[in-house]
């Protein structure tokens, strides 16, 4: 790191000996990278070598080259042949190695690396097949395919125009892969920019702008998520459920565990997870719920984990009339230390009106919440069951079930059994509130 | 071809793909041309005000602007009838005080909601559009809540790019607010120079929205001119109530972040979106109950990115 800094403070003198230097840290990163060490030396070479030197001088090293390549060289159609470099060299493991020494494969193969504008195109375009889209340490090697030296302006001139546009377009889009990915470039990325393009170039100029822009939005969401989200079910349950519920003393409660079962006749039953959340203000909501009014539970509705989509069911109840609603106020000795009512009567300015004049949509409360690997009403009712522990009042409520495109009524009672006749038991209010949530459907 | 390519404003993400404007030229310019049939005009919902964007491989269309004229009696005398309701508000209205509000309210509003979904009626103030334009796949429809008291924003994200041989992102959502017009379609323009924060009470699924306001412009070349900010939604069966400093919004032209940023200003406001463009296939919702804006007297940032230098410093 101590070089690449020193290395960066000379370039800012005033590119003395570019070359010379992007030559001693070119090998310095090749051999960083190189995964067979038999290679070093020869990577060495060809990095040291003047890109601007006499063919001779080129002609004089023995040039390895790579037996793949040499029959296609004359062929125009360059991009496909490097996408069939990839396929010939990885063969059937498409790994971070294999794309390496793919790499390593056309660098070796020709000392000018005629064509690594197509190598690199053809290379972005695998790398989600590889695996390796996320893998900064890759986008370096693969802007180290670059020539260092070349494409750097000498004058003001090249500098006020587009010196080496292809390459320079290449280099962005590299960086621009990246950006989509969300990687962050780091200072080798910066360096080897710098030897390839100047300081100046387009490709640095996009670098200093992800610099500056990803880090401003990098912690911007207030509700974050974990790159890597958890694997087993339960525990994705248990992260989507207190984010949703947005209440630090909810309580998740595992009620089943994800198992299989074998029955008497010898057949495997797999019995879904089923997690719940509940608070305790929402159990004194329940508690407070009038029992001749159904409680609905409601699903599934989908949240989205970056690009995991998970459902989730809730259990609700209508907004109370407004002519049930009964005043509730505070204690003011349930707490001395912070009293939860405060009743100053403070001088207000005109226009100190802090409320939006707006009616805002009013939807009843929701009692508890849960996440299952089957939405059907059997595992719905086993939650209802295991809310019941805490919540004695479900007992009585009647509990109905808006699954997405279908209505049932179901109600809990103290024993199991009653399930298939409460099923199909059904009474006019039922059907009264079916035709209103199919109404509004 | 490629200087041109290069003076498009090379500066950060296409990721947040813009509200009314196709994605951004690709930069790499393929040599084999693909040569496509024409493909004919999708039923999408007409953008207003901006430019048509013709796809790859299809013609350009040569007709006279006379020519693309549609006459249509019953809808000339609704757009006449509207216009006299226009004259009539825009006479009636300072009989009163300045917007038709009463002078003390006008002066000492702390905040003000400018749209809510209170009917099938307010859903006509916005125009959606998906990425179905530009030959994706995306879907995005519009209708009222459950309960008739929010809108809900519903449909289906799919990022498969068009193979039209050009394009190489695809994947957006939007729906944005119709411009206000006076009468004889005059443009109008919200003012809302004495609030800085804008308010919003939504229910989203978990993904993140990207929030954009388009401001009058003076010269043609800012006509793509968007500031932008992101908004994060919770997921879950809460409302949450957002607030968004118009101090954090920042300057982007055709999906690229700008250098230069300025703050944003609020004396003319044309339009108000919301896009998605997670990259996450699949479907969305997001419920809105209002959109408003306010003071908060606790913020007093101007604009959150440095501008006293070229942002970054190149």
């Amino acid at each position: 790191m101590t070089r690449i800094r020193f290395l960066l403070q000379l370039q800012g003198l005033g590119q003395v000996g570019l070359s010379r230097f992007a030559a001693q840290h070119g090998a310095l990163l090749q051999s960083a990278f190189c995964l067979q060490p038999n290679l070093i030396k020869n990577a060495q070479r060809q990095v040291i070598k003047h890109f601007h030197g006499s063919l001779v001088c080129a002609k004089r090293n023995s040039v390895p080259s790579a037996q793949p390549l040499n029959e296609d060289k004359k062929s125009n159609d360059s991009a496909l042949i490097h996408a069939d470099l990839f396929d010939h060299v990885s063969g059937t493991f498409k790994t971070k190695a294999t794309f390496n020494k793919a790499i390593d494969v056309f660098i070796k193969s020709d000392v000018r690396r005629r064509g690594h504008v197509e190598f690199i195109y053809a290379a972005l375009k695998k790398m989600p097949e590889f695996g390796v889209e996320r893998d900064l340490a890759v986008y370096n090697k693969l802007l180290d395919v670059f020539p260092k030296g070349v494409f750097v302006p000498r004058n003001f001139i090249q500098r006020m125009f587009n010196h080496y546009p292809r390459q320079q377009e290449c280099g962005v889009q590299i960086l621009e892969q990246m950006e989509n990915y969300g990687i962050m470039p780091n200072l080798e990325t910066k360096v080897l920019l710098v030897q390839i393009f100047g300081e100046k170039g387009h490709p640095v100029r996009k670098y200093q702008r992800i610099m500056y822009w990803f880090p401003k939005f990098k912690e911007l969401n207030p509700w974050p998520i974990p790159k890597d989200l958890p694997t087993d079910p339960v525990d994705l349950a248990r992260f989507s459920l207190a984010r949703i519920a947005d209440d630090l003393d909810a309580q998740v409660t595992v009620y089943q565990v994800p198992h299989t079962d074998v029955t008497e006749k010898g057949e495997h039953v797999t019995l879904p997870h089923i997690v719940g959340i509940q608070s305790p203000n929402q159990i004194e909501l329940l508690a407070k719920h009038n029992p001749d009014r159904p409680v609905f539970i409601e699903g599934p509705f989908p949240l989205w984990l970056r690009k995991t989509c998970v459902h989730y069911y809730i259990l609700r109840a209508d907004p109370t009339p407004a002519d049930e609603k009964e005043e509730c106020p505070y204690d003011p000795e349930s707490c001395l230390a912070y009293p939860l009512a405060l009743d100053l009567d403070l001088d207000r300015d005109m226009g100190d009106d802090e409320t939006f004049d707006v009616e805002i949509c009013n939807e009843g409360p929701v009692f508890a919440m849960c996440m299952t690997g089957q939405g059907d009403e059997a595992t719905l009712n086993q939650w209802i069951s295991g809310l019941q522990q805490k919540n004695p009042i479900l007992g009585q409520v009647p509990v109905l079930f808006l699954l997405e495109g279908r209505t049932t009524e179901l109600k809990i009672s103290s024993d199991k059994e009653s399930d298939s006749q409460n099923s199909q038991h059904e009474d006019h209010q039922t059907q009264d509130r079916r035709s209103k949530v199919e109404a509004n459907r | 071809m490629t200087l041109s390519a290069f003076r498009v404003r090379l500066v950060i993400s296409t990721r947040f793909v813009r509200d009314f404007v196709v994605p951004p030229e690709p930069l790499i310019i393929r040599h084999q041309q693909a040569v496509l049939p024409s493909i004919p005009s999708l039923t999408v919902p007409r953008r207003a005000m901006t430019r048509e964007y013709r796809r790859p491989g299809e013609p350009i269309d040569n007709r006279f602007p006379w020519q693309k004229i549609d006459f249509d009696f019953s809808r000339g005398l609704e757009g006449l009838k509207n216009n006299i309701m226009l004259i009539k508000k825009e006479l009636s209205d300072p009989w009163v005080g300045p917007e038709g509000k009463p002078i003390l309210e006008h002066m000492l509003e702390q905040n003000r909601v400018i749209w809510e979904f209170k009917g099938p009626e307010s859903l006509e103030q916005w125009i959606l559009s998906s990425d179905l334009e530009i030959g994706g796949k995306s879907e995005i429809n519009l209708r009222m809540g459950k309960n008739g008291q929010s809108c809900f924003l519903s449909g289906n994200l799919d990022s498969t790019p068009p193979r039209d041989g050009e394009t190489r992102y695809s994947g957006y959502c939007t729906m944005r607010s119709k411009q206000p017009q006076s009468f004889f379609n005059r443009k109008k323009h919200y003012d809302w120079s004495s609030f800085n924060t804008l308010h919003l009470r939504v229910r989203g699924d978990g993904r993140p929205w990207m929030i954009n306001i388009g401001t009058e412009t003076y010269f043609s070349h800012q006509k793509n001119d968007i500031y932008c900010y992101f908004m994060y939604t919770r997921g879950g069966p809460y409302w949450q109530e957002i607030k968004i400093p118009f101090s954090k919004f920042f300057l982007s032209s055709c999906g690229r972040v700008q250098d230069s940023q300025h703050p944003l200003w609020l004396d003319k406001v044309n339009t108000v979106g919301f896009t998605l463009g997670d990259k996450a296939d699949g479907p969305f919702q997001l419920e809105i109950d209002f959109i408003g804006v306010c003071r908060d007297y606790a913020h007093t940032e101007q604009c959150a990115y440095e501008s006293y230098k070229r942002n970054p410093e190149v």
